[in-house]
């Protein structure tokens, strides 16, 4: 088995991360802070503990940036060969929600540690954007402006996809509400919604997880 | 509107509906009988949301008020059933839109795993080992070895010592295996 990681939520107080410490085992210890927790003396407790501790500083009340650091971190543990389990017990309720977010996205493993604790219902390796096929996620990389229906087809034709496959994809997206179809004088069109938008630099291009 | 029976947490469901009502918006608020249990509070929003939708309601989720754990229900209940969800920010009401999908997990398991966990999930109160699993649900020994395997790798089930035969290995499903298999 690989080596074995815990990504833990942070804030101020070293407490609310110690039953998760104590309870999930791990040979390696990233820490998910605030810039300003780094620097208290609760950091400096735990690292005393954990001299092999990696902090990710983050704003912990901007929430895409959490998630976009905590996305970033499962990812490059993944990478390394490395499974991860997430605690989301300590820090500001936006960081841990970012980072929950995130194990959901990536499959991996999220626990609440306050003190008792609770694993949250997911399988492991199966991942949000699992739920989209490889085409849809193609077209969905294209498609980011309303664009006729048969503009999208051509210009996803370069990566081998036939007409069927992408108002197949098409479907797909608007299916999970992530592009809306209508109608420009009488040709179809598809738009990308507000949510693809926040979506797409999540998901992972096809064969690069 | 779910909220906690702590006192603070009603006053501010009596200003929320106040001020819904001034609006003319109508809200129906929902007291948690355990605000920190996690798995029951996902429970309960699920079978909200598929009320409201089988009603014809669309359907979103605010995330950002609550405890910690009511924020993580909300979150697990909007991706086991594919709600847009928001985080609305305290200080500048910002609505932050969160990028999920639905997850059905269940169909990520295979029609014989998910008959397995649907058993042990059914049967919680019994402890079974791996050879009474294999009998009760008919299959070969080995081929149980296998869905068992498989179900561990993808922490759907957990391996216990049984308490009256130390070299035994009781399975059963893990906790809130309830809400993907539903």
């Amino acid at each position: 088995m690989g080596t074995r990681a815990l990504v833990a939520t942070f804030g101020f107080d070293e407490r609310r991360v110690l039953p998760a410490l104590r309870l999930l085992a791990y040979d390696e210890l990233v820490l998910l802070a605030g810039r300003d927790s780094v620097k208290a003396p609760g950091f400096e407790r735990l690292r005393a503990l954990e001299p092999g501790l990696r902090a990710v500083p983050v704003d912990p009340f901007d929430l895409r940036a959490c998630l976009d650091a905590a996305t970033a971190t499962l990812r490059d543990l993944r990478r390394r060969g490395h499974p991860a389990r997430v605690s989301v017990s300590g820090g500001t309720k936006i960081l841990a929600a970012a980072a929950l977010l995130a194990a959901f996205q990536e499959g991996a493993e999220a626990w609440y540690c306050d003190p008792e604790p609770v694993r949250l219902p997911v399988l492991h390796g199966v991942r949000i954007v699992d739920g989209l096929s490889d085409t849809a996620r193609d077209v969905a990389d294209f498609l980011r402006a309303p664009t006729t229906m048969d503009r999208l087809v051509a210009r996803v034709a370069h990566c081998g996809f036939d007409g069927r496959a992408t108002r197949a994809a098409v479907r797909e997206l608007v299916g999970h509400g992530l592009a809306e179809l209508g109608l420009d004088g009488g040709k179809p069109v598809v738009r990308p919604t507000r949510i693809l938008s926040t979506y797409r630099k999540h998901f992972p291009r096809p064969g690069k997880a | 509107m779910y909220h906690s029976d702590h006192a603070k947490s009603r006053e501010a469901r009596a200003k929320v509906i106040e001020f819904t009502r001034g609006l003319g918006v109508h809200a129906t608020a929902v007291e948690l009988d355990d605000a920190f249990n996690l798995l029951e509070i996902a429970e309960r929003m699920r079978a909200d949301v598929r009320r409201e939708r089988s009603a014809g309601a669309t359907v979103r989720f605010n995330i950002a008020g609550g405890t910690r754990l009511m924020s993580s229900a909300a979150l697990l209940a909007c991706i086991l059933e594919g709600i847009p969800a928001t985080y609305v920010h305290d200080d500048t009401y910002e609505e932050i839109p969160l990028p999920l999908l639905r997850i059905a997990y269940g169909e990520r398991l295979t029609p014989k795993q998910r008959e397995v966990l649907g058993f042990l999930v059914k049967n919680r109160e019994k402890s079974f080992t791996e050879t009474a699993l294999a009998k009760a649900l008919g299959v070969h020994k080995a081929t149980m070895n296998h869905h068992v395997r498989e179900l561990g790798m993808r922490g759907a089930i957990e391996r216990v010592r049984d308490p009256d035969d130390g070299r035994a290995l009781l399975i059963r499903a893990a906790p809130g295996m309830e809400l993907l298999l539903g």
